[in-house]
């Protein structure tokens, strides 16, 4: 049971730490205060448990897929909030406000969507006492672990020098972008409201999604072993969205700290 | 386009009543039934049913499937359609005990 929650805290916490430390460390970079980190990530764990606390309703909605349409429109909005991220640092001067707006809104939504699926899967063991101490035990290892990646990715970014702090920023924010569109398009896809495909590819022997490296990668770049041609045809055109957006705010950036 | 329309009309409620469902129930932490047969290249609707209190996640790399069911309650997973083969499930919460696989035929 020990290991089994190491594994899956672990998941969870490691998706959320990572895009934590990556805007902690652009807000570091940019001399933007992070006193709004607090009350977004508290306004995030409120909202988790809520989610939690009313999953069976949640479930219930949309003839029974309504966990995919929520977990989908999550998504979308983490993904919205990073494109309006990536567009307001290229704005002359800098749009602090809505970077602010932005980084909250994703900070936010991503710990409800991490979040609630910690909480409901805790939760679960608080009737069974006699394997609870072990869940609870391997949840803070899990949670200890993707709390150090997370602070290594923060330190890796911090000690660069502004300008190629933002740039590895802006390329982690990218993959991330890509990997939350694949998600919401895969649960389109089990909710029956996309069309079900076979897959584009089968790379399961090469890296298998069980894996810690698989699992590192889903987490980076939204990896799946086994993807569908409409999930990577929606990955490719969110990473080309990102991508040109992120290398044309660059460029007035570059020009903002150069002048 | 009225034919079209009309056509629509027709056969939305024939491809609803096309989709097979079929029942799955989560009990002690065990998939009943553990192994389920459907025809190949055929959409299917599973309803998985979680009679205990705790909530479980259905989950399944081969078949690119992942959901919680809340304890005491039940989800929809639409899967399919598919190539012949065998496609193996596992309850994410409880891996030792909440095993099984879609065989398709």
């Amino acid at each position: 049971m020990l290991i089994n929650s190491v594994i899956i805290i672990l998941r969870e916490v490691l998706e959320a730490a990572l895009i934590v430390s990556v805007l902690l460390a652009l807000c570091h970079n940019l001399h933007l205060s992070k006193k709004r980190f607090i009350a977004s990530l508290l306004l995030g764990a409120l909202l988790a448990s809520l989610y939690a606390a009313n999953l069976n309703s949640i479930s219930d909605l949309f003839d029974g897929v309504g966990q995919e349409i929520v977990n989908t429109s999550l998504y979308l909005i983490i993904f919205t909030c990073l494109i309006l991220l990536i567009i307001a640092i290229g704005k002359k001067p800098i749009n602090t406000t809505l970077v602010l707006f932005a980084v909250s809104g994703c900070l936010a939504v991503a710990l409800v969507r991490e979040g609630s699926e910690v909480i409901i899967y805790i939760q679960g063991f608080t009737s069974s006492p006699n394997l609870f101490q072990s869940v609870l035990a391997g949840a803070f290892i899990g949670a200890g672990i993707g709390f150090s990646i997370g602070v290594f990715f923060y330190y890796l970014i911090v000690n660069l020098s502004p300008l190629n702090g933002v740039r590895l920023s802006l390329f982690i924010l990218i993959l991330i972008c890509g990997g939350m569109i694949s998600q919401a398009t895969q649960l389109l896809i089990q909710a029956d409201i996309l069309a079900s495909q076979a897959p584009l590819w089968n790379s399961e022997g090469w890296v298998s999604e069980r894996s810690m490296i698989g699992q590192l990668l889903y987490a980076l770049i939204g990896y799946e072993s086994t993807p569908s041609p409409i999930q990577v045809a929606f990955y490719l055109i969110s990473l080309a969205i990102a991508s040109i957006l992120a290398i044309m705010s660059l460029r007035t950036f570059q020009f903002n700290t150069t002048e | 386009m009225r034919r079209f329309l009309t056509f629509v009309f027709f056969m939305l409620p024939l491809t609803v009543i096309a989709t097979p469902v079929i029942e799955i129930e989560i009990r002690n932490h065990l998939f009943y039934p553990s192994e389920i047969s459907i025809p190949a290249d055929t959409k299917v609707k599973l309803l998985i049913i979680n009679q205990d209190p705790t909530a479980e996640e259905f989950e399944s790399y081969e078949l690119n499937r992942e959901k919680v069911i809340p304890g005491n309650s039940k989800g929809v997973v639409f899967i399919g359609p598919l190539p012949t083969g065998e496609y193996p499930f596992f309850g994410e919460f409880f891996p030792k005990t909440a095993q099984g696989k879609v065989i398709v035929k």
